[in-house]
């Protein structure tokens, strides 16, 4: 889902077609998979839904679909490729390191200050969300005229090599770009650990770029003035090289700009990069009738294609298709049905409601729930809600409990929130602790889920439903809680017995077990002074917990 | 004794008693019956009271110490007498009995004063919300699906057809378990039908993601990340067909918390597979959400993404008050997803965006709010939404 930024004019002028504003906003965006979130002056803030269609995230790319929508230009965009001559080698010293690069050249470029914005924004959300943070794909664009070739793609040791990096005209070891260039110390982190880093550096010795990290100032710098440019894409899986070069030349060759080859040689192999011939599939015209619902000829499902820029061959009641290089999220005919419908129309269609007889219903759990809900509330207690995320100290140190074995988190985002609760008496104590201002008696209660770790389960743990009790007030106390904890079972026609217990969390000699059919099920009692302390709550606190699963 | 305590109404006041006059005594937890008393002096004295005989003053004592008779003094009947033409604040139950009320005047109040505050128990409002979406969805004809909170990478992601490098798989976007930290995967069957379909799309037609599947990972433990992972399982297990099932569920994302993000919230989503179902039903249902759920007045589709279905679908709503939110996202299974987890027929998922509408409609701007811990606020919400 990212979001881009477009001219509005700038769109208009790559359609080749004036649409009006609210015609693109309530229709022509929806062929982009986009939505329009914001309109400043001629800028329109798009958020692209499909975060496995990058050819999408640009101008250019939304420009695409509607020119096949709006008539100007339909079918399969053609995309001419020459050799440019260039070389580049990959040393086989990358192979633990970063072992893949695809490169191109575009010449004749007009670098407006649009296309310069545009091709930033591309490059920066391709690497960012498709190139999953620069780890998958680096994207690096350089000045053809300032690069002698052959290209290197090389690694060298953190101190190996002093380059002045973008934005700087001081000289730097990588190492130090990591400690002080504001990318070094951002995506540092994708080289951590490594004895060496990547490289590219020209046969006169003048470096391009240390990847994913930062190109030098001298030969990575573009501006409008730039005519031809030298692009390389580099991480581990071509499966995210190719359509990241495909789709950022076939952007500049939309503005203009003519694509070139280079030759990527490798230790087993040669590539010739960009590769920009169509990609072939098929699809069987009942397959779209039944998954659409629509009723549609082969023609219209043909011209419905065309305008999603698929270039279509009709054979029986199958059409064999040819589609551009930079997509490589179609893995199966349903992918191209989705094109069928969008060109179509999401809000063309007619909503059809269908008639299956089903009988609905809830788990048994879920309806003891309720009714133990139901008895507490006409027991005049106010349900509350709490996180299941919780910490150890709530858990055991201010419960006055020796800490025990929870389902703890690794990656947290607030050491509030760090485990997951195993019972949930301390949510009630949580919760009288942040209201100790309000009115008294506070009487409340909690049915949720508890997390115990258990060995047997396939998850390693189980759920459990739990209610808590409790009554705070000057004049509450443990006759009063059992009184409740009577009328609850006694309504739930349930018979049950208590048990004196012991417990650090409560005041001993007012604690007992709850016992039913002889097993243990929960625990009623007043909590202890210490543990009040511990919560800074000022009343005293009777409570008690069941485990509801045991009862129902 | 525990069969005696089973069958004897007030089991433990009848032992004691029993005790005390040795009429019985306990021998390794059984009741052993020393002598059957031949007349009970207590229902004696009851009866002659009852016939207004005299009773001793010992056997007085023992009744009312239990609650059995209770003293009234001859000298209130006196008291009320005097009472006659007098004002009085409260209607005493002699007064009633007596029938002197006829005789005093009950002072009035000042009713134009209302009463002290007074705090029902209730439902918290966010919970009731929720307990109205799927009493609807009951109605509707959807059954409930299970799940555990913590669930394994497999159900999570692996079995939605979610590829092990998917950014949502990332750890900035999903909780990863310290303890425990891998879980067991299901049969040797079913994870090798995923495993091929993430490869090279296993019989579905499809060319999958083309990697190598990881099954290491796929036993990797999390929080539950959206209510999908039930309906995977759901499918799994066995549905019927026609079938309509649905989840509300608690889920866990380490997300910036803010006003809009909480790192838990619910999700409401469910399935329902038919022969016959397509895209053109499926806007139908989604329709019939908004409307019945959300109260829409108008809605729009929009072309949208999820890793699992193909078509996607997101439908926007018009509610009268609130206007556009977005509400429903949806779509029709992929293969790759349904094939092997043994379902042929075509499974429409769709996802309610429940937590937007309750906080919409109970009139809140911060998404923690719908945990309030605040009693105040509580006591203060009204109980219809």
């Amino acid at each position: 889902m990212p979001t881009i930024e477009v001219n509005y004019q700038d769109l208009q002028t790559l359609v080749g077609e004036h649409i009006p504003l609210d015609v693109l906003q309530e229709e022509g965006i929806l062929y982009a998979k986009g939505e329009i979130e914001e309109i400043e002056g001629e800028v329109l803030k798009v958020d692209i839904k499909d975060t496995n269609r990058p050819d999408l995230w640009s101008a250019e790319g939304i420009a695409r679909e509607l020119q096949g929508r709006y008539g100007t230009k339909k079918g399969l965009p053609a995309y001419a490729v020459k050799p440019s001559g260039l070389t580049v080698k990959v040393s086989p010293k990358l192979k633990n390191i970063r072992p893949l690069t695809v490169c191109a050249v575009v010449k004749k470029l007009n670098i407006t200050p649009d296309v310069l914005s545009q091709m930033i924004q591309l490059q920066e959300k391709i690497s960012v969300t498709f190139g999953r943070n620069r780890k998958e794909v680096a994207i690096g664009v350089y000045d053809l005229h300032k690069i002698k070739g052959p290209i290197k793609f090389t690694s060298v040791k953190p101190d190996g090599i002093r380059f002045a990096p973008l934005e700087f005209n001081q000289k730097m070891t990588p190492a130090e770009i990591l400690k002080k260039h504001p990318k070094g110390l951002e995506y540092g982190g994708l080289l951590k650990g490594l004895k060496e880093y990547p490289l590219f550096i020209d046969s006169a010795g003048e470096v391009l770029s240390i990847p994913p990290i930062i190109n030098s100032n001298h030969t990575g710098k573009i501006s409008t003035a730039t005519g031809d440019i030298f692009i390389e894409c580099s991480g581990f899986n071509f499966k995210f090289l190719v359509p990241a070069l495909n789709t950022i030349v076939a952007a500049l060759a939309d503005r203009g700009g003519q694509i070139q080859s280079v030759r990527v040689d490798y230790p087993d192999g040669v590539r010739h990069t960009p590769d920009l011939r169509p990609k072939k599939t098929k699809v069987n015209v009942d397959y779209v009738k039944e998954v659409s619902g629509l009723k549609l000829s082969r023609g219209q499902i043909c011209e419905l294609l065309e305008e999603a820029r698929y270039e279509t061959r009709p054979k029986g009641k199958s059409i064999e298709l040819l589609y551009s290089a930079y997509r490589q999220d179609i893995m199966h005919p349903r992918d191209v049905i989705e094109d069928v419908i969008i060109s179509y129309g999401y809000n063309r269609i007619k909503p059809v409601f269908p008639k299956l007889v089903t009988t609905g219903g809830v788990s048994d759990i879920e309806k003891f729930s309720d009714a133990v809900t139901d008895v507490m509330i006409g027991l005049g207690f106010q349900e509350t809600l709490s996180y299941m995320l919780t910490n150890k100290n709530a858990l055991f140190g201010r419960m006055n409990l020796p800490e025990g074995d929870v389902v703890e988190i690794e990656n947290i985002v607030s050491s509030n929130w760090s485990v997951f609760r195993n019972w949930l008496i301390p949510a009630n104590m949580e919760f009288l602790a942040k209201n100790k201002h309000r009115t008294y008696p506070q009487n409340i209660f909690e049915v949720g889920d508890i997390i115990t770790p258990d060995r047997a389960m396939e998850t390693k743990t189980r759920d459990r439903r739990r209610i808590a009790a409790s009554s705070s007030g000057a004049r509450t106390g443990y006759e009063y809680m059992a009184s409740v904890l009577d009328a609850l079972f006694s309504s739930l026609g349930l018979e049950y017995q208590l048990v004196p217990a012991r417990h650090p969390t409560f005041i001993t000699g007012r604690v007992a077990e709850i016992r039913y059919n002889r097993k243990s099920v929960g625990i009623l009692g007043e909590i202890h002074p210490k543990v009040l302390n511990s919560w800074d709550i000022e009343n005293p606190v009777v409570s008690f917990e069941i485990d509801l699963g045991k009862i129902l | 004794m525990a069969e005696a305590r089973k069958k004897t109404p007030d089991f433990s006041i009848a032992l004691s008693w029993a005790k005390k006059n040795k009429w019985v005594r306990i021998e390794k937890g059984k009741i052993v019956i020393v002598k059957k008393p031949t007349k009970i002096e207590e229902r004696e004295a009851l009866r002659n009271i009852d016939l207004k005989k005299p009773v001793g003053e010992r056997m007085l004592r023992v009744l009312i110490s239990r609650k059995l008779v209770e003293k009234v003094r001859k000298d209130s009947y006196k008291k009320i007498k005097k009472m006659a033409g007098k004002e009085v604040t409260t209607l005493s139950p002699e007064l009633i009995k007596t029938g002197m009320w006829k005789h005093v005047k009950i002072k009035p109040y000042n009713v134009s004063v209302r009463g002290e505050k007074l705090y029902p128990g209730k439902r918290q409002p966010y919970n009731r919300f929720l307990l109205q979406v799927r009493q609807k969805l009951v109605e509707l004809g959807f059954r409930e699906m299970t799940g555990p909170v913590i669930e394994s990478e497999f159900w999570n992601f692996d079995a939605l057809f979610q590829a092990q490098s998917h950014p949502s798989r990332d750890w900035a976007q999903t909780y990863t378990l310290k303890k425990p930290r891998q879980g067991f995967l299901p049969s040797k069957k079913l994870v090798e039908r995923v495993s091929a379909a993430h490869e090279n799309g296993w019989k579905t037609g499809s060319t999958g993601w083309g990697y190598k599947w990881d099954p290491m990972k796929a036993a990797n433990l999390m929080p539950r990340a959206h209510g999908t992972a039930c309906s995977a399982r759901q499918l799994a297990r066995g549905v019927d067909v026609p079938g309509k099932y649905f989840a509300i569920k608690r889920c866990f994302r380490p997300d910036v918390i803010d006003a809009t993000h909480g790192v838990e919230f619910n999700q409401c989503e469910g399935i329902i597979i038919d022969e016959s179902l397509n895209f053109e039903k499926m806007l139908g249902i989604l329709k019939m959400f908004a409307i019945e759920i959300a109260g829409a007045v108008e809605v729009r589709f929009y072309p949208d993404y999820y890793p699992f279905t193909e078509p996607s679908v997101q439908l926007s709503a018009k509610h009268p008050q609130l206007g556009w939110i977005e509400f429903a996202g949806a779509g029709i299974f992929r293969p790759e997803l349904t094939e092997p987890l043994g379902v042929k027929q075509p499974v429409l998922a769709w996802g309610l965006g429940i937590d937007r509408l309750a906080m919409c409609k109970l009139g809140i701007k911060d998404i923690r709010h719908l945990f309030s811990q605040d009693i105040d606020w509580l006591r203060r919400q009204r109980v219809t939404v």
